[in-house]
Order: C-alpha cells, then structure tokens, then sequence
C-alpha cells in the first residue's frame, strides 16, 4: 500500500466509495467524466475495468441539474415556455411543442392550421440540426475531425433560417399556446425552398465520406446492442428503439398534429448495435426532408394565422385537470404532464425526457464490451445532458 | 385493458378522454398491488413511460405511465400513499428503466421505493439527501378533488369514490 492510498482526498466522493464497494480482485476502477470529452457536458460514469474490459459501469447524473420542474411551479404558464428551450439544446422545437400541446389539451384550444404546418416545419428544420449535430459530433468522438466541419457548415445554414421565425439560434422559445410567436417569412420559405435540393446534393457525400468508412464500421458495428426486449425495459425510444427493429415513432403511432398528411418512412434497422441506431439517425433526415417538402406544397392552402385570434396570455389560467402530451423528438419520445390547480401557475409539470431512459440502458449494453466501446454507445445514444439531469 | 387487469383487485378503474387528457385508462391501485400490476403490463408488451409524484393533501400520489408501441393505449396507474410512510414497492426488477424514475422520484419527493436495488440520489446531491424539493407548502397544496377528474368509471371503490364525491356533488349543485 502506498502513502497515498492513506489520504483522505484519494478515496474518492460517495458514488466512487459505494461502487468500490462491489468490487472484484484485480480490476480498476476509473471515472469517465465529469468532463470527459466525449459526455458532451457533464455526464460522469464509474466504470471498473478488467484490463480493458468493462466489468461493470454506473451513470452518475446530476451535474448539470437545474431543477426544470420546480421552476415550472413557481412561473406562469406562459412563462415556462423559454425553460422549453433550455432543456435540450439539440431539438428545442419539440419540447416546447411538448409543452404548450399539453397546455392546449389542458385548455382544449383548437391550433390554427396554417400554425400547424409552421409548427412541423420548424421541428423538422430543428430535427435536421439535431441530427446533424449529433453527426458531426458522434464522428469526432470517434476520432475524425473532418465531418463535423461538413455537419456545421450545412447546420449553419439551417441555423439562418431558424434564427428569421425565432429569433434564436439555439434555444429556441417561440412556440404559444395557440399557435407560434412568428410567421415565417418569404425570404425565411425561399432559404428553405433552397436548402432542400442543396441538402440531398450534400447527403450522398456524407456516405460517402463517413457511413461507408471501414474504420467506422469496425467501431461500431455489432457493439452495444440494445434489444427490442432491453427497450421495453428500459423505456427506450426514438432512434434507439427503431434501432432495435421496431417501427415505433410517435409520429406514425400517437398521430398528433397533422403529420398524418404526410408521407412518410419510418426507417429501422434490426442490427439492434450502435451501426443500426447510426443508419437510422441518417435515414430519418432524408424523412424530415420530405416532410417539410410536403408541407411547404401544402402551407399556402392552410386555413388561419400563425396564431389563434385572441390567444391566451402568460397570465392564462387553464381549467383544473390534467393532461400528458407526448411528441417525437430528435432523440425519442418526449413526455409532458401539466397538472392546473386553474391558477395562474402550474400546480405540477413533469418532463420525460427520452434521453434519460436511453442513458439507462447504457450500462447494460456496455457490459463486457472494451473501453473505447464505451464512447461508441454513448455517442450512438445520442445524448443530451441538460436533458438527462433537467 | 379490463382482461388484462382480471386477478388484480383494483380500487378504480376508469376510462379516459383520450383528447384532452391523452390516456386512455386510468387504474388506481394499493401499494401492494404495484408489482403484480407491472408484471402483467410487461407481459402484455406495455413499456414504460416514467414515474413520478404529486404531493396532495391525501399524501402523495406516485403516477406511472405505460404506453404499448403499436397500439396507442396509455395507461396511468396511480398509487395513493400516506405522508407518515411513504413507501411504495419497487418495480425495478420488473421494467430495469424504473430505476433511474423511482430515484428521481425519492429526490423530488421523499418517496421511498422498497426494493429499489440502489436508491440513492440521482439527480441531488449527496448532502441534499433529505431534502425534497418538490413538496408544497400547506398553502399550496391542494385535494385530489380539486387536481383531477375520475373520468368515466368502470369499476370503484367507496374510497376513491369518496375523494372525488365532494367535486361531483359541487358540479351537479352548480347544475
């Protein structure tokens, strides 16, 4: 034993002291994160490794905790909607979607068509920067640094559009209950219109430089595998669970809006490793593609304004009930639960964010699988701290 | 839903308005039953959505949402405990992703979920260890009656029939 063994400050925090509790002969216990690079924020796990071998791992969460649910009891309603946007920076549109959908249901308000084809548009816009950001990121952590330069630069673009309607570049918060804060505008539907065509020309050469990459394959290919049966235990959804084989997106399933106007695939792959959840995620930004083509064709005919006439104010006061909302996000099924005491601030809102149950899964599909693995499945879960700890 | 439940002594079984509150079914059950109640879902293919509490005046009511993946059918299962021991079974060992929510749920509100192969806090920190965030003030905190609605009962007991019978009587004065 040597003299640091003996210091107080070398025995680690609670989480590291209890998961050494368990431990076998002969391995070593490490942490990975909180900063990791390859968390993307401040996710941390104990892992005990036999040489490289993961033995076993344990999330710890909680670092970049804020407490969402907390401040939605103590704001009006209206003014949690820009909490929405914080919550996860990757696809913001569908949590405020989320939000005021449940809102909506609570209150039993009719959204504006045309509101409608704005709200899919821009969700599917922010799909595509969800996405591509998730791309760009997920190949850096796995060592090459040239795609993410490619992912940006087209990221950049949908960025441009999204900032006209929003007025923000990455948290965005301009969903209302009733409708949007904004109409898009002609120069914001000629960008889109322009964008389309512009993003096919440049998906081809994505395969081309990363999907078919050998030394990507190897990384990824039959590693980490989560099961239709390890998703139903989990909770797991969005593109992990279509990973799996199963064809479940909220879209499709729990119609919602009016994305049953649409045509549209739901891609899966049933490897059930983190090469499936990688196909998946590509696959779906050529869907979004479509959807919003669709939707552009359609828009003009939509009946209605961006926003219901007489929408309520922050200061709304929904009837007592409750409501649960759910719609596809980027990463899976996002939940929202409103409870209205029918005063000015929510009595309870809960948040189910999809990424929390995919993280679950992550320390039963790293099991037995190398060190290096593990950045493999958690880049291919695709995960989004702030949305994990809330 | 009825089938599936058939064996499992409920308290209140009802159904939902699928518009304005987007589930279908609404159970309550006793703590006791909690576990049984999951093992069916599972077979049945329902998966998981989350867990949580709301703190009333009755105690805490611990919600769990299941939802199947081809059939749109949610389920919310809802479990009254009393405030002096709030202790629910565990349904880890059953849906492996309740972990993760029951944690959260002993954080926000103190509930203790036996069973619960690591409950410790999750997203608080150690220090915190007993201090719940989410429970309301007296003033706050309000009844069942006045949070939410039975919905179009199938079967119930006289208890969760007398939580809602005031509201209900309310409503047909007001009438």
């Amino acid at each position: 034993m040597s003299a640091y063994q003996n210091l107080e400050q070398m025995k680690g925090d609670f989480y590291t002291q209890k998961f050494e509790a368990g431990k076998q002969d002969g391995t070593l216990i490490i942490n990975m994160g909180p900063q990791h690079p390859s968390t993307h924020g401040v996710l941390r796990i104990v892992i005990e490794v036999d040489g490289e071998y993961i033995v076993r791992s344990e999330p710890v969460l909680g670092y970049l905790h804020r407490m969402h649910e907390k401040m939605g009891e103590t704001q009006t309603w209206g003014g949690f909607i820009p909490n929405m946007g914080r919550v996860d920076y990757g696809h913001p549109m569908a949590w405020n979607w989320a939000y005021v959908g449940a809102v909506e249901k609570l209150m039993g308000i009719e959204v504006p068509e045309r509101a409608e084809y704005l709200r899919v548009i821009m969700t599917e816009l922010n799909r595509l920067t969800s996405h591509l950001l998730w791309w760009g990121a997920y190949i850096l952590d796995l060592g090459a640094f040239t795609p993410i330069m490619y992912a940006f630069d087209d990221r950049e673009m949908l960025l441009d559009i999204l900032q006209r309607p929003s007025a923000s570049r990455l948290t965005y918060s301009n969903f209302r209950v009733g409708g949007v804060q904004m109409d898009l505008d002609d120069k914001c539907l000629e960008l889109i219109r322009t964008f389309i065509p512009h993003f096919r020309e440049r998906l081809p050469m994505y395969h081309d430089l990363v999907t078919e990459n050998l030394i990507l394959r190897r990384r990824i290919e039959g590693v980490g595998i989560i099961d239709e049966d390890m998703c139903q235990r989990y909770g797991c959804t969005g593109p992990v669970l279509r990973g799996a084989g199963v064809a479940y997106d909220v879209r499709k399933d729990e119609p919602y809006s009016i994305y049953d106007r649409f045509d549209f695939e739901i891609p899966t792959q049933d490897s059930a490793c983190s090469a499936g959840r990688y196909h998946v995620r590509v696959a779906e930004m050529e869907q979004s593609l479509r959807i919003i083509e669709q939707a552009l064709e359609q828009l003009p005919s939509a009946e209605g304004k961006h926003i219901m006439d007489k929408a309520p104010k922050p200061s709304m006061k929904p009837p007592a009930g409750e409501a649960y909302f759910a719609v596809e996000g980027g990463r899976g099924k996002i939940g929202v639960y409103v409870v209205s005491d029918g005063s000015k601030v929510p009595y309870r809102v809960k948040l189910r964010a999809p990424g929390f149950s995919n993280m679950n899964a992550f320390a039963e599909a790293a099991k037995g699988t190398i060190l290096a693995d593990a950045v493999a499945i958690l880049g291919s879960l695709d995960l989004i701290i702030p949305e994990l700890d809330r | 839903m009825l089938q599936l439940l058939e064996g499992i002594p409920t308290q209140c079984v009802a159904k939902q308005d699928k518009v304005s509150t987007g589930r279908a079914w609404s159970v309550f059950l006793a703590p006791a039953q909690i576990v049984k109640t999951a093992r069916k879902l599972y077979e049945a293919e329902y998966s998981l959505e989350d867990v949580f509490a709301l703190d009333i005046e009755e105690g805490f009511l611990v919600l769990y949402h299941f939802n199947r993946w081809n059939v749109d059918e949610r389920v919310v299962l809802r479990v009254l405990i009393s405030k002096d021991n709030p202790t629910i079974p565990s349904i880890a060992s059953i849906f492996d992703g309740a972990e993760w929510h029951e944690r959260e749920t002993r954080d926000f509100h103190g509930v203790n979920f036996e069973g619960n192969p690591n409950l410790v806090p999750l997203l608080m920190c150690v220090e915190d260890v007993d201090f719940h965030p989410l429970l309301k003030t007296d003033k706050k905190r309000k009844q069942i009656k006045d949070l939410l609605n039975l919905g179009e009962v199938v079967s119930c007991n006289k208890e969760i029939e007398a939580l809602f019978a005031e509201a209900e009587a309310e409503v047909a004065s007001d009438a």
